[in-house]
């Protein structure tokens, strides 16, 4: 738990390639493993492809049964049609902000708050240390109506600021960011006390930069859990002009209004960022979840 | 703490403005946290003692909520449902989670690729989830029967009978959530030492012997991480079953979230109502995890 950096076991292993010599009889056992893991990976994205196809297909050919596998032509038209229908530029840009906003906050606050508690010594440290980590009991549906009142009671029911403050205080992001802080020597932080640095400035100039990749591993998670989110923003964004992506695809679904073809094609468009993200960052994304083992 | 030696006489100078500092980094943290997670979380027990119409007249009721909600046959159904839920999902995202680690981990060529595929549904929005498994499911046309009747197999009604659709409601929830599980196993079993392998190996252990007496004990941390965390994700499973099957057919897949959202904002609104099955599910997701780490912490003792 306390590492930061595993990923021991290595990726390739230089001598065991199909050309090299030594026990490399390919077993029954092998070939079982082989086409399990072929299997589930099938499992895990043919629905995936068949999103990305539907979105493509036009609603004649989402209608035909049985089903087509491929579109007849692979136009763009129910993305530029979701694009002009309705407001999707307004859900897409709510969701960038929320997103980007929020993980800004998040980190900001977190890592403020894992520095005190990893490098100070002070009064009530393990008490408020130990109501961190209890917090991450205490999930949002537990909580959901007195959080909603507290953000009606501010007014910022149907704004922005709804969807992006109430959970910026991340217990996961201050863990992960105070076990790396931990690493970070003491001798550092008294050197720049040392030559006249302001606390402040020592967190800002010496302690983030080495957080980078601490800073790395929580703006993802942050990212994801952001811009995949859905009860709290259906609880907090309840007029048209301040839905994310989630809230639009689900109610427009309810509502039987849109057609299907257009919410296939907000839903990849929906999908696409995280995906992506993922595919850069992967070691990162990896690494960080297996290390705290938080969601 | 280590550097005492230097410096001694500038620490005590400070000590004024140190006294206040890691509380002013700790502020705008703590703020946030208080107001909307723990000041929240102390209320909602009180809110769950008043009676309320439509979110606003407030009246003490004392353990009335409690009673109601105790005595109320729609209530027992939806927790019976999330029980259910709750426990196959554990359930099959351990033994899926265990299996597919170790099946990647032996794969020396394509374990980076295995494990991103088996982590990019847990990356897709819950929403679109649902949205697509509902698509995929449907009775006539939809995409898994058409390649059921590929093998003759006649069309099955998955999301209108009651029990298949909470089959497919938890099956669905495995497949979006393994491949998270998977990668904390697969973690645990990267750490494992090899040479207990080598030496297991040359004892003349094989290899379904090493997994039961190497791997699987030495993977037992892992493993308990991966129940807490799915006992907690399958009490609050709700985002993707409100687009796969919002909840029917008839209630048979409402769980115990949706009913809170119900409750406490589609008409007619009842905070109290609400409040007290929040304050049962904490208590149910508490108990658990205690127990969890209990029999996990006895496990690993004995």
């Amino acid at each position: 738990m306390s590492s930061t950096t595993t990923e021991a076991a290595p990726e390739t292993l230089p001598g065991k390639t199909w050309t090299s010599t030594g026990k490399n009889n390919i077993t029954a056992t092998d070939a079982l493993r082989v086409v399990i893991l072929v299997t589930a990976a099938l499992v895990a994205l043919v629905p995936i492809v068949w999103l990305v196809l539907g979105s493509f297909k036009t609603p004649t050919e989402l209608s035909a049964r049985p089903p087509l596998l491929l579109p007849e032509s692979w136009g763009l038209s129910n993305y530029t049609d979701a694009l002009t229908r309705f407001d999707f530029t307004t859900y897409l840009f709510n969701s960038t902000v929320v997103t980007i906003a929020a993980t800004a906050l998040t980190l900001a606050i977190n890592s403020m708050a894992a520095y005190a508690l990893a490098k100070y010594n002070f009064r009530g440290k393990n008490g408020l240390f130990l109501l961190t980590l209890a917090t991450i009991m205490i999930p949002l549906q537990v909580i959901l109506i007195p959080v909603y009142q507290v953000v009606a009671s501010l007014g910022m029911v149907n704004t922005l600021w709804g969807l992006i403050i109430p959970a910026a205080a991340t217990p996961t992001g201050v863990f992960i960011l105070r076990q790396y802080m931990l690493s970070i020597p003491d001798e550092l932080i008294e050197a720049a006390r040392v030559d006249g640095s302001g606390e402040f400035r020592t967190f800002i100039q010496i302690v983030l930069p080495m957080c980078r990749p601490a800073l790395a591993v929580v703006a993802i998670l942050s990212i994801m859990w952001r811009w995949n989110d859905f009860l709290w923003p259906l609880v907090v964004a309840q007029s048209e002009t301040v839905y994310t992506l989630p809230v639009a695809l689900a109610r427009f679904t309810a509502e039987e209004t849109v057609p299907f073809n257009l919410i296939i094609a907000m839903s990849v468009v929906s999908i696409l960022p995280v995906i992506i993200l993922f595919l850069f960052f992967q070691r990162q994304i990896v690494t960080g979840i297996a290390n705290t083992g938080i969601k | 703490m280590t550097a005492v030696q230097t410096a001694p006489p500038r620490k005590r100078k400070s000590s004024l403005k140190m006294g206040l500092v890691p509380y002013l980094f700790l502020l705008p943290n703590m703020a946030i946290f208080g107001l909307f997670t723990i000041w929240p979380a102390i209320n909602g027990f009180n809110i769950s003692m008043y009676s309320s119409s439509n979110g606003r007249t407030f009246r003490w009721e004392g353990a009335g909520n409690y009673q109601s909600i105790l005595t109320d046959a729609d209530f027992w159904g939806i927790v019976r449902n999330t029980v259910i839920y709750a426990f196959a999902f554990v359930l099959l995202s351990v033994v899926i989670g265990v299996v597919l680690a170790v099946l990647v981990d032996q794969q020396r060529r394509g374990r980076t690729f295995f494990r991103s595929v088996f982590f990019i549904p847990v990356l897709i929005s819950p929403v679109v989830v649902g949205l697509v498994w509902n698509w995929m499911l449907e009775r006539q046309g939809g995409l898994v029967n058409t390649f059921l009747g590929w093998f003759g197999i006649p069309e099955i009604p998955w999301l209108v009978d009651n029990n298949l659709a909470t089959i497919v409601v938890i099956a669905v929830g495995v497949w979006m959530q393994v491949g998270f599980y998977m990668l904390i196993l697969l973690a645990g079993l990267q750490s494992i030492d090899p040479s207990v392998y080598e030496a297991a190996r040359v004892d003349g252990a094989n290899r379904w012997r090493q997994f039961i007496s190497l791997t699987f004990p030495l993977l037992q941390p892992s493993i308990l991480v991966v129940v807490v965390l799915a006992t907690i994700h399958g009490f609050q499973a709700f985002d993707y079953i409100y687009t796969l099957t919002g909840g029917g057919p008839v209630g048979a897949t409402t769980l115990i979230v949706q009913y809170i959202y119900e409750n406490g904002f589609v008409s007619p609104i009842r905070y109290g109502m609400a409040s007290a099955g929040s304050v049962l599910l904490f208590c149910a997701i508490f108990a658990l995890t205690i127990i969890n780490w209990m029999v996990g912490r006895k496990r690993e003792a004995a």
